[in-house]
């Protein structure tokens, strides 16, 4: 595996008309195996962001890199092969007759061999509890969720983009989704940049965070280091998570908790 | 006040029932929050509630489910939703108009509201929901948020003495979720409307409903306030419902410490938790 | 599609009764047919376009003729080698290919396409469909559920593209090449786009169902429509303007076949 930034913003800016700026002069890398969370208030710009990644748009001005690629230079259904793309709601993108089909579809767009896509989709079947034969419109939306993932990371992208990837699950789904997410992450070292506002999901899943505000680039940094920032977070209208908020309101003797052991660890040696 | 009793639904092509022997009893007045995994019946509870089902949406149907003491069975919906009025999931879809006044006038024409009456009404839902800006605005350039206000507004205009709501904050964001919530606190403080709202954002639920129901495969596993229905910490993580880091946390202390007796459900109210137990 | 849709405005046009507005844009249509000169046709043309820029819309008026042009090409382009009366005028090999009659009758007919598209299509640049609706069921009785279909299927039509570009979006992230040149290939692509699509408008049109349903849909009457249309002295000029188009179009434009 190489190594390096697998995606590379330079001093990128995007509108769709000119005197409207959506994102302008932003500029971040993702390195290989990181797990980034994109976080800001609607509007913000984060699925343009997220949408620049794999070239569904171009840059008005600057570059974007995935992989090494300049994204206005290669066709989508190319860069394909290195980013996958998981969308908040899955049945944009189902539309095959089986769970089989469904994940293989990819796959076959990006030219695999037969014997090759049966072991992947075999694999991925596994890992999601998915049966082949499944008829994916009458499965549930937790169950979609999982087939639109499974298809997603199957031609085995580098990057994996998740824009709003639980929106609408429940907390059993999410979980599932997520844990599958991070699995991906440590053990196939695929870089994660997920969109969220679920601030509870950033806090327990990412290890870096983007702050988007009104399309500039806010803040960047290690997770726990930008939940502490409460102005910044609040400027992008921003809900911080709960733990860390009491952790803030608590004051001294607080500073470096954020989560519920790290609080309840706190609180009994403090009282002790 | 809704009545349901020994309730049993099957949808036509299911195989097995999405209701099993639901009893319930929601009070006037009361703000009610849904919870449960997907599959466990919270849409299929909110829409018996207007008759939709079984009037719309046909399928097998045991017990029975009285509004304001009118079977459901027995009375057209057209007089049915005029008592409950329900928000449903997908916000683009429910709209009937392009502008925003056309969609709250919707309802107030189709029931045949005189047309002097109209006017004043239109204007005054308009100033409660807080959209009066909002009115001569096209729906399509709307964001989230402003259109999940106007969906609700369409509904306060035919005057319901309850309001059900599936899923309204599903594709917002914190901000506008929390705007929609306190909206609807509003209306159930105020105008004395039953509220009854079905959310997977558990911390919303904890701030601002009064009543959790919790379902789980079509039966009802709790029903009672919301700091009683959430002390149940072990069974929500075997249901696969989430809980709030405060309550979380309120459950490690409370295994050590005295926490003492009050559960926490916001941020506030574990900040004086906390305290309480760092000086005894 | 960017070139249909409701443009809100407060000009003489926009306030105009949608009665008038429906009315106005099939008399024009009217006149464009009645004319019988391609000079007429051009004056048509240049007059519409004016009468879309009292009401802000000569740019878009402008770029719809421009779009109409390729339709009158395909009919100018059947009707030149069609027509085979009169002088020759493109002789191949002695086989004449074009004839004078054919064309001017071909440039007459494709003006007069574009003449006549032109103000139906500024029509829904003016007129919110619904109030056009809820004025044809308030003064020509029009039956209400008829006019619901009508507003809806228009209400329905930047949702589903919104929609549809969205699942282009998700379908070119997993590698389908939809630029492709290949026919072949193209037409496998017909189900990656269709099938999401035809999913997500069924769940829409029955949740939109039950929701007009639940709002008192079946209970309403002629008489419930809350908004009064009333015709008033700026109809009263619309219409007076379009009889002296069609007269004009009648007495001085007839022209016969050749020029004006």
């Amino acid at each position: 595996m190489s190594t390096g930034n697998i995606l590379d913003f330079q001093h990128v800016s995007f509108a769709y008309h000119a005197d409207r700026p959506i994102l302008t002069d932003l500029s971040f890398t993702l390195q290989r195996g990181e797990f980034v969370a994109l976080i800001g208030s609607n509007g913000a710009g984060k699925s343009t962001i997220s949408r620049l990644c794999n070239g569904l748009l171009k840059p008005t001005l600057g570059t974007v890199l995935l992989d090494g690629r300049d994204t206005s230079k290669v066709p989508v259904s190319k860069l394909a092969s290195s980013c996958g793309f998981l969308f908040q709601n899955p049945d944009r993108q189902i539309c095959e007759n089986s769970v089989y089909e469904e994940i293989a579809f990819s796959m076959r767009a990006q030219g695999w061999k037969e014997e090759d896509i049966a072991v992947r989709v075999e694999e991925e079947l596994n890992r999601f509890d998915l049966k082949a034969d499944w008829y994916p419109f009458e499965r549930s939306r937790g169950e979609r969720q999982r087939i639109a993932l499974a298809g997603a990371i199957a031609a085995e992208p580098e990057l994996l983009i998740l824009d709003e990837p639980t929106t609408g699950l429940d907390y059993l789904e999410c979980i599932r989704i997520m844990d599958y997410v991070t699995y991906l992450n440590r053990e196939k070292q695929i870089t994660v940049l997920m969109v969220s506002h679920d601030m509870e999901l950033v806090l327990a899943y990412a290890k870096r965070v983007l702050v988007l505000c009104d399309g500039n680039l806010l803040g960047d940094g290690e997770t726990r280091e930008m939940m502490k920032q409460e102005s910044l977070l609040k400027k992008a209208r921003v809900l911080p998570p709960q733990i860390p908020e009491l952790a803030l309101r608590l004051g001294e003797g607080f500073e470096d908790v954020y989560t519920v052991d790290e609080m309840a660890e706190a609180v009994l040696g403090g009282a002790r | 006040m809704i009545e349901i009793k020994n309730l049993t639904f099957q949808y036509k092509k299911s195989d097995k029932p999405a209701l099993r022997d639901v009893n319930l009893a929601i009070p006037d007045g009361d703000f009610v929050g849904i919870i449960g995994t997907s599959g466990a019946g919270k849409t299929t509870l909110a829409l018996s509630m207007n008759g939709v089902i079984p009037h719309q949406i046909e399928g097998d149907y045991y017990g029975s489910v009285s509004v304001n003491g009118l079977d459901t069975v027995d009375t057209p919906t057209s007089k049915l939703c005029r008592i409950v009025g329900e928000v449903f999931q997908d916000i683009d879809s429910q709209m009937v108009s392009s502008v925003v006044e056309d969609e709250i006038l919707f309802g107030m024409e189709n029931f045949g509201v005189p047309h002097d009456e109209i006017g004043v009404r239109l204007e005054r839902i308009l100033a409660d929901v807080g959209i009066e800006d909002l009115r001569h605005r096209r729906i399509a350039s709307l964001s989230g948020g402003q259109k999940q206000k106007v969906a609700i507004a369409a509904i306060l205009a035919l005057e319901p003495d309850v309001i059900v709501l599936d899923e309204p904050t599903g594709e917002l964001d914190p901000e506008s979720s929390r705007q929609v919530f306190s909206l609807l606190r509003k209306m159930n403080r105020e105008k004395g409307i039953t509220v009854i709202v079905i959310e997977q954002k558990i911390m919303l639920l904890c701030e601002y409903v009064k009543h959790l129901l919790v379902l789980q495969d079509g039966v009802i596993r709790f029903d009672g306030p919301t700091r009683e229905v959430i002390a149940h910490t072990d069974d929500f993580k075997q249901l696969g419902i989430n809980i709030p880091r405060v309550t979380e946390l309120y459950g490690r202390l409370s295994e050590k410490r005295d926490a003492g007796g009050r559960i926490p459900l916001d941020v506030e109210e574990a900040v004086a938790m906390v305290r309480g137990v760092m000086k005894r | 599609m960017n070139l249909l849709n409701y443009v809100e405005g407060s000009s003489f046009l926009h306030r105009c009764n949608p009665i008038t507005k429906l009315a106005a844009a099939f008399l024009y249509g009217m006149a464009c047919i009645l004319c019988g000169s391609i000079v007429g046709e051009l004056i048509l043309i240049a007059l519409m376009i004016l009468i879309a820029g009292t009401a802000h819309l000569a740019g878009r008026a402008v770029r719809l003729t421009w779009r109409l042009l390729v339709l009158g090409l395909l009919m100018f382009l059947i009707q030149l080698f069609f027509v085979r009366t009169g002088d020759p005028l493109v002789v191949v090999g002695g086989f004449t290919l074009i004839t004078k009659d054919g064309l001017v009758s071909a440039l007459l007919l494709s003006l007069r396409v574009v003449a006549t598209m032109l103000p139906l299509m500024l029509l829904f640049a003016i007129t919110e469909i619904s109030d056009l609706c809820n004025a044809l069921v308030k003064s020509a009785h029009i039956p209400y559920r008829y006019a619901f279909i009508v507003t809806t299927a228009f209400r329905f039509v930047p949702i589903l593209a919104t929609e549809y570009h969205d699942i282009e979006d998700a379908q070119k992230s997993r590698g389908v090449d939809l630029d492709t040149k290949n026919i072949f290939r193209k037409i496998k692509l017909v189900v990656p786009l269709t099938v999401p699509l035809l999913v997500s408008s069924l769940k829409k049109v029955d949740s939109s169902a039950i929701s007009a349903e639940m709002r008192g849909f079946a209970m309403r009457t002629g008489a419930s429509g809350y908004k009064e249309y009333p015709f008033g002295m700026r109809d009263a000029v619309v219409f007076v303007f379009l009889a002296a188009c069609i007269a004009c179009s009648v007495l001085f434009l007839r022209g016969g076949m050749y020029l004006i």
